[in-house]
């Protein structure tokens, strides 16, 4: 079977990754740890046609994924965080209105009479993130990362899906523009609506979870320079007491960061429960979890001997 | 590899997930990096991983509960019984004399004459859920939002002046209407009142109902027929007559995934009407409703038990529920329903 992987550039994606593990090491370089399935997953995003759905509690580091693959392989990170509400205009393409007046305006005095099209010319219209991806010209595709897509709307949702499809766009004024290479899609979700079947049938899926405490302290030991193991190792076993408990926000792994760059900053070189009682509100940012671990005691969640 | 197709038709994944599965494997070529792929390309949610570790993992695949024997069918009994007729006046009479007494009155303890009459009275409920914005723009005169490209078109026709100015404004769109009736037998004293309700309800322009005990039921085209109340009279007299529970995780499970999820009840008001008292496992009826949850708009509870003082949802389904649940209701007289109807169509999301 000979189905081209992905079409256009497809020659510079595989020099640039020719297998799972180069991927990862990749990633590392951008500070990124990615276990082996998900540098699988991401790896068949970059070599295949496929979007790449990426789920998982909120601070897992969905987001960060999609940055770091864009830094691992030196091209592009095109964003569009979505929204309720969300429409194309804000997320493909609209024109510059006030721009075009002040044309009219200018032509106006100057007795030159301006064409409907000289109006709607290319300088007048502004890309957003979608027409970005699909125009960027490169050596390799760029990343579009679509954020939060289960906040959009679900007809958005249908109109991305086609126009991830096609990648390509038509502008009625302008005519089609074709993405010379289709953009390494990268969709995050927080799963607080269902997305649509059709969508996730054409989407690689991953599910990203809490990472092991010895591999968020080693992700939280590249965030925080200096930062001891033994410091970085007792915050992520007291986050996994934390997550596995009733609190209403769990912590993610930015909080893991903010923490121990907090004790780090107060001279603590263990997590003891004085110093856990000093910097609860880097981890717990509602009043209820806070008074939840105290009265459940502070010394529970920094566990006998850490 | 065939092994692996076969996976993803398990998983319902069907044959474009296979091709995709091909095309992926081309890339990798050690064995464990496989199977990363595989589940990449055939899963496409949390609980999917679990099944496929299970299925690929080579253990003993869990064989599926067997589908139930066909059950007697409700919507042939419906069918059947819109040739029946009714008088209609009499029961016009009788609202009219009774209104008010029977406002306040449960409904377990109506008599068949007030049940007619009740069904006058509930044509009058206007059961509307609230409206979203559709992604959609309609130009006007009036709005939200300068539509500058019509405005400007326009301008250029008076010579660059923009003199009319146009908007545009989101359009609006009513929110489906999903209504779940239980018609087991805890909910027999009840369950009539309520197919009224349903009846009312599916008056609407976009509206759906239900009735389960054993199976789902899709009710709405009998209801909406020539003869709903004919129609309600069959449906009632086929339930099941068990005194016990109810399944209410596997008519949930089966509304999720034959309707709700194809989109019926995305983004929908769902209003289930229960007393929650299951027959199963509570812990699946939590499972389901919170797939639910995550589709719907709102769900809307009614437990005519909710009347009781001293009302607690701990009913095994019900307790597994509630945390899903937006809004509780008793609904158990006509002055009640009123509450609900408000519930439905309140705008606040969750």
């Amino acid at each position: 079977m000979t189905v081209p992987a992905r079409a256009g550039a497809a020659e510079a994606v595989r020099a640039a990754v020719p297998d799972p593990d180069a991927l990862a090491t990749r990633l590392d370089g951008a500070d990124y740890l990615a276990d082996q399935p998900l540098a699988t997953a991401m790896f068949l995003a970059v070599r295949l046609p496929q979007p790449l759905l990426l789920e998982g509690e909120a601070g897992v580091g969905k987001t960060e994924a999609a940055k770091a693959l864009a830094i691992a392989l030196g091209t592009p990170l095109i964003r569009l965080q979505c929204w309720e509400g969300i429409d194309s205009s804000e997320a493909l393409y609209e024109w510059n209105y006030p721009r075009q007046l002040l044309a009219i305006r200018l032509a106006e005095a100057s007795g030159h009479d301006l064409s409907e099209h000289e109006l709607f010319d290319r300088e007048y219209l502004i890309p957003r993130p979608l027409l970005q991806a699909i125009e960027h010209r490169g050596e390799l595709p760029p990343v579009l990362l679509v954020d939060e897509l289960d906040r959009a709307d679900d007809d958005f949702e249908a109109f991305l899906f086609e126009l991830l499809a096609e990648s390509s766009v038509t502008i009625p004024e302008l005519g089609t523009i074709k993405a010379e290479a289709p953009p390494i899609v990268i969709l995050t979700s927080n799963r607080t609506r269902d997305l649509h079947d059709a969508l996730k049938r054409r989407c690689l899926y991953h599910w990203i979870d809490y990472p092991t405490p010895e591999r968020e302290a080693e992700i939280v030991r590249r965030r925080v320079p200096g930062s001891s193991e033994q410091l970085a190792l007792d915050v992520t076993h007291a986050l996994r007491r934390l997550r596995g408990s009733d609190v209403q926000k769990l912590p993610g792994i930015a909080e893991a960061i903010d923490w121990v760059a907090a004790l780090e900053l107060l001279g603590a070189d263990r997590l003891d429960a004085a110093a856990a009682d000093r910097t609860l509100g880097s981890v717990l940012k509602y009043r209820e979890d806070q008074e939840l671990v105290r009265k459940e005691g502070i010394e529970r969640l920094v566990g006998a001997g850490g | 590899m065939a092994e692996v197709a076969s996976v993803a038709v398990a998983l319902g994944g069907g044959t474009d997930r296979s091709i995709q599965f091909a095309r992926a494997a081309q890339l990798v070529s050690e064995p464990e990096q496989l199977y990363w792929v595989a589940r990449a390309v055939l899963c496409s949610s949390r609980e999917e991983f679990e099944a496929f570790g299970r299925v690929v993992g080579k253990q003993k695949a869990e064989s599926r509960k067997q589908e139930e024997a066909a059950a007697p069918s409700l919507v042939n009994a419906v069918e059947r019984a819109r040739s029946h007729g009714r008088d209609r006046r009499e029961a016009v009479l009788a609202a009219a004399s009774a209104q008010e007494r029977l406002s306040e009155k449960s409904f377990d303890s109506l008599t068949e004459e007030e049940l007619r009459a009740l069904r006058v009275l509930m044509r009058r409920l206007q059961v509307a859920p609230p409206e979203r914005r559709s992604r959609r723009a309609r130009r006007g005169r009036r709005g939200e939002r300068l539509d500058l490209r019509a405005t400007l078109r326009r301008a250029h026709r008076t010579g660059g002046d923009p003199v009319e100015h146009y908007f545009r404004r989101r359009r609006m769109r009513r929110r489906r209407l999903v209504m779940l009736l239980d018609v087991s037998g805890s909910m027999e004293s009840y369950s009539r009142a309520f197919l009224q309700f349903l009846e009312s309800g599916v008056g609407g322009a976009d509206a759906e109902a239900f009735v389960f005990a054993t199976r789902l039921t899709r009710l709405t085209r009998a209801l909406r027929g020539r003869d709903p109340q004919a129609a309600i009279a069959r449906a009632t007299e086929a339930a099941p007559d068990w005194s016990g529970g109810t399944r209410i995780a596997a008519a949930l499970k089966e509304f999720n995934d034959s309707h709700g999820r194809r989109g019926m009840a995305r983004g929908a008001v769902v209003v289930i009407l229960s007393d929650g008292w299951e027959r199963g496992d509570p812990q699946a009826v939590g499972r389901e409703m919170e797939r639910l949850a995550r589709l719907a708009h709102r769900i809307v509870w009614v437990n005519p038990r909710a009347a009781a003082e001293a009302f607690a949802p701990l009913a095994s389904g019900m307790a597994a529920a509630a945390p899903h649940v937006d809004a509780l209701l008793s609904g158990h007289s006509l002055v009640a329903l009123d509450d609900v109807v408000e519930a439905i169509g309140e705008r606040r999301a969750r």
